[in-house]
């Protein structure tokens, strides 16, 4: 057994775990946060797609024991009271169906956004292509994402209109 | 060389477990003294949308705001058989069993206030309250079942499946002659399912049955040997991702249904069949090849241009 301390959504956690723990495991068994989906266990589907220190990761190739000190967001941790904007524009365009990829979607969206806010549809097509989705031909997703771009710029507007005042 | 080509794919698809097969749905409405309706439905939804189009249809039979209506499904210690969510027959045949339930409570309704819509808790919890007070009943079950019949096999009659949703899509490919890749520029598709429910969903629906129709035509292959599966994940089994995806374009032909539902057909599947197709026409158009085994990879694309090639060859030399 190895002791890890894993900041999870804001959280910090401390726990004794097997060396070899996933940190999808430690994120859905030790944690409970079962947004995080498992797909093909082997780093082909995105399914389980992490931020960690704001790079996404596949957190069924990650080993939890090398995660130590880590700072990790999960789809529990990406809105708060409220859905995230990410999470408003696919409700709002209907880019969920079966919803199994949802998670890693956002998650990805998230990590480029919080980059890139500019981001130009080949480039959106492209941080999302990790993730495999079998239902909506993406084009939906991709939508998504470009309403998400401008739902986070006018509340960014907002925000600094508010500043300044 | 890279070539395009223009290709079309039409279908016509039997909904429906067909062939005489019993196909029935039943369902369920209560009012109930919480100020809203419980609609029970064995609608089994994993992303197919199902059950958002019964509640859409109830909303709009029972004339009230679909927040007004609690949906109980699945638990099958609570719900009516409803069949399968198989066979594209949930939209038809579980939504006029929907339909039919929700007409006889708002019949009853009618009896007692008139047409008036239902827009609030309070509007409901009235009728809740008339009904008990006039020994109404408070529960009405709707039940549907296609009719179909066997086909005569010596006679080719019969009325196997009903009804039939049509489609047709167009595939543009750019196919490379000196590598054999060929690539989906884009999708236009367009679709009769009868009145469309739910616009963002369908047409949600129909872009996904083009990604897995792209996959069927261009990338996935099951290898089996000695009935083993050989290509068992995501590294050998290839399927579509963003990057493989071109613009698809829905459009809808609502030709109304006369025995659907507000004249809605189903789209499940259909969704998935012409894109295959097309694109192959597609292919032929582009470099003048007939593929005649799935899918259409570089290694066989660029055989079938190779053997094109010299057939043509030979052709030339003969005259
Ligand atoms: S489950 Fe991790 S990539 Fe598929
Ligand atoms: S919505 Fe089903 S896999 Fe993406």
């Amino acid at each position: 057994m190895v002791e890890v301390t894993i900041t999870v959504n804001g959280t910090s956690y401390t726990r004794k775990i097997h060396p070899l723990m996933r940190l999808l495991d430690f994120l859905r068994d030790e944690l409970k946060l079962k947004g995080t989906k498992e797909g093909c266990g082997e780093g082909e589907c995105g399914a389980c797609t992490v931020i960690m220190d704001g790079r996404t990761i596949n957190s069924c190739l990650v080993l939890a024991a090398s995660c130590d000190g880590k700072e990790i967001i999960t789809i529990e941790g990406v809105g708060g009271a409220e859905l995230h904007p990410i999470q408003r524009a696919f409700l709002e365009v209907g880019a969920v169906q079966c919803g199994y990829c949802i998670p890693g979607m956002v998650l990805s969206t998230k990590a480029l956004l919080d980059k890139n806010l500019d981001a130009t549809e080949e480039e959106i097509k492209e941080a999302i292509s990790g993730n495999l989705c079998r239902c909506t031909g993406y084009q939906k997703i991709v939508e998504g994402v470009k309403l998400a771009q401008t739902k986070m710029k006018e509340s960014r507007g907002e925000a600094c209109e508010c500043g300044r005042s | 060389m890279k070539k395009r080509g223009v290709g079309y794919g039409a279908f016509f698809y039997g909904t429906g477990y067909g062939n005489g097969f019993p196909d029935e749905s039943r369902a369920v409405i209560e009012i109930t003294s919480s100020g809203r309706f419980n609609l029970y439905v064995g609608v089994s939804d994993v992303g197919s949308g199902g059950i958002s189009v019964m509640q859409q249809i109830a909303q709009e039979t029972l004339k009230t705001d679909g927040e007004l209506i609690n949906i109980i499904w699945n638990d099958t210690s609570l719900v009516l058989d409803t069949g399968t969510a198989a066979a594209s027959r949930q939209t038809y045949n579980t939504g006029n069993a929907v339909k039919i339930a929700c007409e006889k409570m708002r019949d009853r309704i009618n009896e007692v206030i008139g047409e008036k819509e239902l827009k609030t808790k309070e509007d409901v919890n009235e009728i809740y309250n008339l009904f008990l007070d006039k020994n109404i009943e408070t529960r009405f079950e709707g039940y549907f079942k296609a009719t179909t019949s066997q086909v005569n096999l010596e006679t080719g009659q019969g009325n196997p499946y009903w009804p039939y949703t049509f489609g047709i899509e167009k595939a543009v490919v750019e196919v490379d002659t000196e590598t054999g890749k060929v690539d989906v520029l884009e999708i236009v598709a367009a679709y009769d399912a009868g009145k469309i429910v739910n616009p963002a969903q369908a047409e949600g629906q129909i872009i996904g049955g083009a990604s897995m129709g792209i996959g069927y035509a261009i990338m996935e292959e099951v290898i089996v040997n000695k009935g083993s599966i050989k290509n068992r994940s995501f590294s050998d089994y290839i399927i579509p991702t963003s990057m493989d995806m071109p613009k698809v374009t829905t459009y809808f032909v609502e030709k109304n249904e006369p025995t659907g539902p507000y004249g809605a057909k189903g789209l499940g599947e259909p969704a998935m069949l012409p894109t295959a197709p097309a694109i192959l026409n597609a292919i032929y158009n582009a470099v003048g090849i007939r593929l005649t085994e799935f899918p259409a990879t570089c290694e066989r694309v660029l055989a079938a241009i190779k053997e094109k090639e010299q057939r043509d060859q030979e052709k030339r030399d003969n005259i």
